[in-house]
């Protein structure tokens, strides 16, 4: 599902931000992408989900080569896959309601089904009684279970997120989790999750990958934290 | 799958929610609007009544063509019409017996001719309509040369200059309004480009989302257009109220009838309709180019 070989990522303002990483993951896989701060994790999702284009290697997502995607073709690709953001990237005029709408909207679907499904992903990040509040009136934590409701509601092949549960309290972060296992697992998504959260990682064990200054330096298949020293 | 319209439904909704959430760049984009087209209107206004005036005065580019004492039969008369028409440039060629040509001079020169009434010293006369006022001068010289014309003469330098200087003013005009059109086109481009400045991440997070170029940029356009309209309806009101306000407080001229006003309506109402054409169509061309250069931002 997810192929990536012989990446590497430097900024215009010469920092490398990832060397010649090499990476498969199969469909339906759940797998953790750890590191501390500036390793690289979020450029890695940001190659995947076209945001930035590699120097050097190449990147598959779902059959799609990302890094040679024409700019009019990114959203496209983007159809595909879910993402949700680090910094939550919620349309800041629209009510979350709206926001989850717009993107089915985009993709074409009919005003019926939209409010349908909009009204079931409301339920599974339980923001139900949000539906009309703006992205500023909603905590951190809220903000977050949208972007994540957002990023579900097409049923996208591939979710990849940044620190999803970085602003939530260990309570909400184990119900997050329980939703994307449930996602994982019902409905076979591809999940590519980067966190911070050691806790996390050694409660709920999965395929871990661990980047350090740009590299991968780990790879374990039966997961758990990894001390660095 | 859903049809266009409900796609386009969607974007006039969404371009509409937009315009009321973003009530200070809706009013300062739209009076961007609002200033350069009242200065367009008020050059529509006066490119229209020049355009209007040069044709009045060009009309009355008759040329008054006497005839020899000589000249006093029918058959004359009807030769002499023939050989006028046959001229070039020639539209009308109307007979003024010399009778009627005394008149004339009566009410040019005053009563005490009209002893004369009766026996009039005058020669038969034509007026002669040339095609346009450029011409005038070749065929008076043409008409003099004819046997049996005795004089023939035109209004003279005066309306010719008149006419020049209208053209000049005309010209400069329609060169003003051109230029006046790439400064509104400029103006509401950067209003625009300022106010939606504020809303690059927006563009970005669509794309995140996966709405097109295309589809990023149809509410914006649309929303520029209801921007040009808003800010073309008082340039619209003043120029229409204005002009007619103009209009009957000149009588509907400025001193003579060769400078007779355009009636308010239909012309106040098509310079309005031209004007709101005009605010949507800067609206559209300044928000699609505003658009354009923060999609290419982010990928
Ligand atoms: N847009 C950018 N321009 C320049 N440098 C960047 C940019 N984004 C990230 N970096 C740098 O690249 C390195 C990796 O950053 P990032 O991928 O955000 O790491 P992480 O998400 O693991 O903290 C850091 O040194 C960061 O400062
Ligand atoms: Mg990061």
């Amino acid at each position: 599902m997810i192929r990536m070989e012989n990446v590497s990522k430097s900024y215009k303002n010469g920092v490398h931000a990832l060397r010649d990483v090499n990476l498969y993951i199969g469909e339906g896989e759940f797998v953790y992408i750890i590191g501390p701060t500036g390793s690289g994790k979020s450029t890695l999702i940001k190659l995947l989900d076209g945001e930035e284009i590699p120097n050097t290697g190449e990147v598959h997502v779902a059959g799609i080569d990302v890094g040679r995607l024409k700019h009019k073709k990114v959203p496209i690709y983007r159809r595909n896959i879910g993402v949700v953001f680090q910094d939550f990237r919620l349309l800041p005029s629209l009510t979350i309601f709206e926001n989850i709408a717009f993107a089915l909207e985009v993709i074409g679907l009919d005003k019926v089904t939209i409010r349908r499904r909009v009204r079931e992903v409301l339920e599974l990040v339980s923001l139900s009684e949000k539906a009309r509040s703006f992205p500023h009136e909603l905590s951190g934590g809220q903000q977050q279970r949208a972007t994540i409701g957002r990023a579900i509601a097409n049923r996208p092949k591939v979710l990849i997120a940044d620190e999803p549960t970085g602003n939530l309290d260990p309570e909400k972060s184990m119900e997050i989790m329980g939703l994307l296992e449930k996602i994982n697992r019902e409905q076979r998504t591809t999940i590519v999750m980067v966190t911070h959260d050691a806790q996390l990682v050694n409660r709920y064990k999965k395929r871990t990958i661990a980047l350090e200054e740009g590299y991968v330096v780990a790879d374990i298949q039966k997961g758990g934290y990894i001390a660095h020293d | 799958m859903i049809s266009f319209f409900t796609v386009l439904g969607r974007h006039i909704k969404s371009a509409f929610l937009s315009l009321f959430r973003h009530v200070a760049m809706t009013i300062s984009s739209s009076s961007a609007v609002t200033v350069t087209l009242i200065l367009f209107a008020a050059f529509l206004l006066l490119a229209g009544n020049i355009s209007k005036f040069t044709g009045n005065i060009e009309s009355d580019f008759r040329i008054h063509v006497v005839l020899n004492q000589d000249q006093m039969q029918q058959e004359q008369f009807d030769s002499m019409h023939s050989q006028l028409l046959a001229l070039e440039h020639v539209e009308k060629a109307e007979f003024s017996s010399k009778d009627q040509e005394l008149e004339l001079y009566i009410e040019e020169k005053g009563e005490a001719f009209a002893l004369y009434r009766g026996d009039s010293p005058l020669g038969n006369a034509f007026f002669v309509t040339v095609d346009s006022g450029d011409n005038i001068e070749t065929v008076t010289q043409q008409i003099k040369n004819l046997p049996g014309v005795s004089n023939a003469t035109y209004g003279g330098d005066s309306v010719s200059q008149m006419v020049d200087i209208l053209n000049t003013v005309r010209i400069g005009g329609l060169a003003f309004v051109a230029l006046l059109t790439f400064l509104a086109v400029f103006l509401i481009s950067n209003t625009i480009k300022i106010s939606i400045y504020a809303r690059n991440q927006e563009i970005a997070i669509m794309r995140n989302v996966g709405a097109t170029n295309h589809y990023i940029k149809m509410p914006f356009m649309i929303e520029g257009m209801f921007i040009g309209i808003f800010g073309a309806l008082l340039p619209c009101l003043l120029a229409y109220f204005g002009y007619e306000y103009l209009y009957n407080t000149m009588g509907g001229q400025i001193f003579t009838s060769a400078f007779r006003l355009l009636t308010p309506i239909p012309f106040g109402v098509e310079v309005c309709v031209v004007l709101v054409l005009f605010g949507a169509l800067v609206g559209i061309l300044g928000s699609s180019h505003a658009v354009n250069k923060y999609l290419k931002w982010v990928r």
